[in-house]
């Protein structure tokens, strides 16, 4: 049987097929707290995700998880609220452009999945629809990691 | 005299500016994050008294979310003003934002510390914390690096601390003259202004080093 990580994995291998992106990157939220972190990524420069910890509601998954929405960042840092501070995972991976989903287990938005670009652009309807199918997928998953399964 | 008084002026500014800063930490630390704390234990206690199990989901809910917002503003707190520096000195509160830093933008910071540490005056301390705080976020930014290094030396009348990295470096005249180095001149007017000296070097490719030297008063 595949682990966690290996399915996780296959599926933003098959997101990086789909669509031309430099960086697929998966949050999500600590079982006992509500703090975010990277634990999965493909096409990354550094290890520096690793380390990441992201507080509920801040940076772009923070932002992603406690909205339940999309969101999209086409020229960084010229388009951006707040300051580029805000955004370790845009500045650990050098990416100019990034659009994340929520990933949804139990009804709650508890992760996020990212595609990044290390140049601008604007998203089209065919990556968004790609990201979306594969959060689907993802989210079947999601049970190994918030409960002992 | 014009120049003087120019300097004297841009110290005011920076002072009071710290001083508003710890007075809105120290508020938010203090009596907001107490109340919220009070409102918080009332919440649980209702929680516990509520039988109707929409009504408990409920009042659970919120409690959770004046959990968060306790420990957002509690966070939000020790980033304006970080009270260990009073309480346990500059080394420890370097370390401290050294840990915060390295859980936000993945960067692994080692700090060393050699020689006998010396009790530092507030106003002193400060400024050397900001320093380091700006160095290591001009790292996040431009350096491209995974890790950095922070050393201090402790003599008999000063503190030498040191911040590199071994990043990508950049060269100082452009920037200088591009009039993008207001951080940079922010560090050196914050040492120069508590009797200390800032200096930063860099090699494109090798990296920077920021180097302070802070005298203790005695």
């Amino acid at each position: 049987m595949e682990s966690l990580k290996e399915l996780i994995l296959t599926e933003c291998d098959r997101l990086k097929q789909g669509v031309p992106c430099d960086f697929v990157g998966v949050a999500l939220q600590n079982r006992n707290d509500p703090d975010i972190t990277w634990p999965y990524a493909m096409g990354n420069r550094n290890e520096k995700y690793k380390y990441i910890t992201v507080r509920y509601g801040k940076g772009i998954a923070g932002k992603v998880i406690s909205s339940g929405t999309p969101m999209g960042i086409t020229n960084f840092p010229e388009t951006i609220l707040g300051k580029i501070t805000d955004y370790p995972i845009m500045l650990a991976e050098k990416l100019v452009a990034a659009y994340s989903v929520p990933l949804v287990w139990n009804g709650l938005p508890k992760g996020a999945l990212l595609i990044g670009y290390r140049n601008a652009r604007q998203f089209d309807e065919h990556e968004e629809q790609k990201l979306r199918e594969v959060a689907k997928h993802l989210e079947s998953f999601l049970s190994s990691h918030f409960t002992d399964e | 005299m014009e120049l003087k008084s120019g300097n004297q002026a841009c110290s005011y500014i920076i002072q009071s500016q710290e001083e508003e800063i710890k007075r809105v930490a120290l508020e938010l630390h203090e009596s907001i994050n107490q109340n919220l704390y009070t409102l918080q234990t009332g919440l649980n206690f209702i929680e516990s008294g509520i039988e109707q199990p929409e009504l408990k989901n409920y009042a659970k809910e919120m409690s959770g979310l004046m959990e968060r917002t306790i420990r957002e503003v509690r966070l939000l707190s020790v980033e304006l003003y970080p009270n260990t520096l009073s309480t346990l000195g500059l080394t420890a509160a370097v370390k401290s934002y050294a840990k915060l830093f390295t859980n936000t933008f993945g960067i692994l910071i080692d700090v060393d510390s050699q020689g006998e540490e010396k009790l530092v005056s507030d106003p002193e301390s400060l400024a050397a914390f900001r320093v380091c705080q700006e160095a290591l976020i001009n790292i996040a930014k431009y350096a491209d690096t995974d890790k950095a290094k922070i050393a201090f030396t402790w003599g008999e009348f000063s503190v030498k601390i040191e911040i590199k990295d071994t990043g990508k470096g950049f060269d100082t005249n452009k920037v200088m003259e591009s009039g993008r180095s207001m951080g940079i001149a922010a560090m050196g007017e914050r040492m120069r202004l508590v009797g200390g000296q800032c200096n930063l070097t860099s090699e494109l490719d090798k990296g920077t080093t920021v180097s302070i030297v802070l005298p203790i008063q005695s």
